[in-house]
């Protein structure tokens, strides 16, 4: 296996419930993920920090953590715009949710999740969760060439 | 010897012919219960019988000449008129439903109309006979009343049904969102707090809040089963042909592969097909089977055994264990959520699997009814379809 490096562009929390937030720098800072985590805590903001209107080229993080239900703009909304819009539709974008209702999973994979990962209650569980995430999508991952988002 | 009696092989007995006069046929009409009239082609009434007499309340005397829109509402007349010209132009009975004022209100009759011809073949009156179908009509308006409003009692319960639905479905996805997340936080802050404060916290006060954090996990367990249970009502259910045998035979190589040191035989019989949806049915066995498995968790020799047998006419399928078993006592109290008839030190669990598996049983039309004694094992019998003539109570 070759040695890849580690993708070290920032990480974009979703994440409307500040105690999640906690969590995950916690969770993160635990697993020795040093990457800059730019949190957005509604749809709105989110979209605001990806698809800014006057930008050409925007905000790439290497990953969007995006929970589902938050305010004014929800989870599965902000993933359709992400998808829709030519600077953020190779986005990885791994939906980190409470929930495991079908109607949620299926819409997210319809809507171009690229992974589905339920929340877990215990925090033990949780840092094992965010120490596979970052493994996977800043190490092994091979991420679209920033030439194919730019619109 | 006596001469044959011809007239027995002939035939019936013949009568004396006599004519039949005008009072005969007078009386022959008159005793009917069908409204009988005669009149000319102006309109002009010619005859009527008694029940006519009767019904609109005046003596033949009196009508004859008149026309119906001496007697009738006008529009009412005009149809009648309308009728005779055409049984008139027909040439040939004319068979019309007709509404005449009744002391009740409207009647209905069905009429026969048809032409009196002289000798040149020209029609010079119209006979009617009207025979009284108010009855029926008004039975048949009672059994289309009925039906609508039957029908739209079903759409109201429909609408009612799809609406709790709907409210169910809410229900569960904010459970599935909401109800979780604190726990996090309790989880996540025990654990900062064990991991931060290590040094400021006794033995006990670690402990406690490792009992806290056991606590959190069972809460969000139960909530997980909560929101299974709720699923299994709330999905679809289609038919199609199930291998019960097949799938508890994965269900058993599932729990042996996550149990490997576990020593158990399990016996399955041949031919458990039956119909069904097979995605509950997986869940209903996945729940049996684990329970099988956890009760007998605790004897050397675990057995599990799944088959089928004959019970007047049906076919009862078993999921049996030679576990711990339960006192028949509280048999009633099993199949109710979060009801467990062993503590929670003794074997883990929330309670709702064996809810779940009588949803899904029922939701099939069939039961599920349970054998043990303490000690002895278990056996669970269950049916898919609801033509089993014992059972009478049940939703």
């Amino acid at each position: 296996m070759d040695r890849r490096a580690v993708n070290n562009k920032p990480i974009l929390l979703v994440e409307d419930n500040p105690d999640d937030v906690t969590f995950t720098l916690r969770a993160f800072r635990q697993n020795n993920i040093g990457n800059e985590v730019v949190v957005a805590s509604d749809g709105e903001q989110a979209l605001q920090v990806l698809l800014p209107s006057s930008a050409a080229r925007a905000f790439q993080p290497a990953l969007v953590l995006l929970d589902i239900k938050l305010p004014k703009i929800d989870g599965l909304d902000v993933l359709r715009r992400i998808r829709a819009d030519p600077r953020t539709e190779s986005l990885p974008v791994v939906v980190l949710t409470t929930s495991n209702e079908e109607t949620d999973i299926v819409g997210a994979y319809r809507l171009g999740a690229n992974s589905f990962v339920r929340k877990p209650v215990a925090f033990s569980d949780f840092l094992n969760v965010a120490k596979m995430l970052g493994m996977y999508w800043l190490v092994l991952n091979q991420p679209a060439p920033e030439w194919a988002s730019g619109g | 010897m006596a001469e044959p009696v011809r007239g027995n092989l002939a035939g019936p007995p013949r009568y004396p012919s006599v004519p039949v006069g005008p009072d005969q046929l007078q009386a022959l009409v008159d005793h009917t219960s069908a409204v009988i009239y005669m009149r000319d082609l102006d309109g002009r009434y010619m005859v009527v019988n008694r029940e006519y007499e009767r019904l609109f309340h005046l003596r033949r005397e009196e009508i004859v000449g008149l026309t119906d829109h001496d007697l009738f509402p006008a529009e009412i007349a005009d149809e009648f008129r309308a009728n005779d010209l055409l049984a008139a132009s027909a040439g040939a009975p004319l068979h019309v439903e007709e509404v005449a004022p009744g002391n009740d209100g409207p009647h209905t009759y069905i009429t026969v109309k048809f032409p009196l011809l002289d000798a040149a073949g020209k029609p010079y009156a119209v006979c009617g006979i009207s025979t009284d179908i108010t009855a029926r009509k008004r039975a048949e308006e009672q059994v289309r009343q009925l039906n609508a409003e039957l029908e739209q009692r079903v759409r109201d319960r429909t609408a009612e049904l799809e609406a709790s639905a709907r409210e169910l479905d809410a229900f569960a996805y904010s459970v599935s969102h909401d109800l979780r997340a604190p726990l996090r936080s309790m989880h996540g802050f025990s654990e900062v707090l064990l991991a931060d404060y290590a040094g400021t916290l006794d033995d006990q006060g670690r402990e406690y809040l490792q009992r806290i954090q056991a606590n959190v996990t069972r809460m969000g367990r139960l909530i997980d089963d909560l929101l299974r249970l709720s699923r299994v009502t709330r999905t679809g259910l289609n038919r199609e042909r199930v291998d019960i045998g097949a799938q508890a035979a994965e269900i058993i190589d599932e729990l042996r592969g996550a149990e490997p040191g576990r020593c158990l035989q399990a016996v399955i019989a041949d031919d458990l097909v039956t119909t069904g949806d097979p995605h509950l049915i997986r869940l209903a066995l996945e729940n049996l089977l684990a329970n099988a498995w956890k009760f007998t968790g605790k004897r050397e020799q675990g057995t599990i055994g799944v088959g089928a047998v004959r019970q007047s006419g049906n076919q009862v399928f078993f999921v049996r264990d030679n576990g711990a078993g339960f006192d028949m006592a509280y048999a009633g109290k099993l199949f109710s959520p979060f009801q467990r008839l062993h503590p929670t030190s003794e074997f883990e669990g929330t309670g709702i699997g064996l809810a779940i598996v009588q949803r899904i049983l029922s939701r099939h039309g069939g039961r599920i009814w349970a054998e043990s004694e303490p000690g002895k094992g278990a056996t669970f019998f269950f049916t898919l379809t609801s033509d089993d003539p014992e059972w009478t109570d049940g939703p």
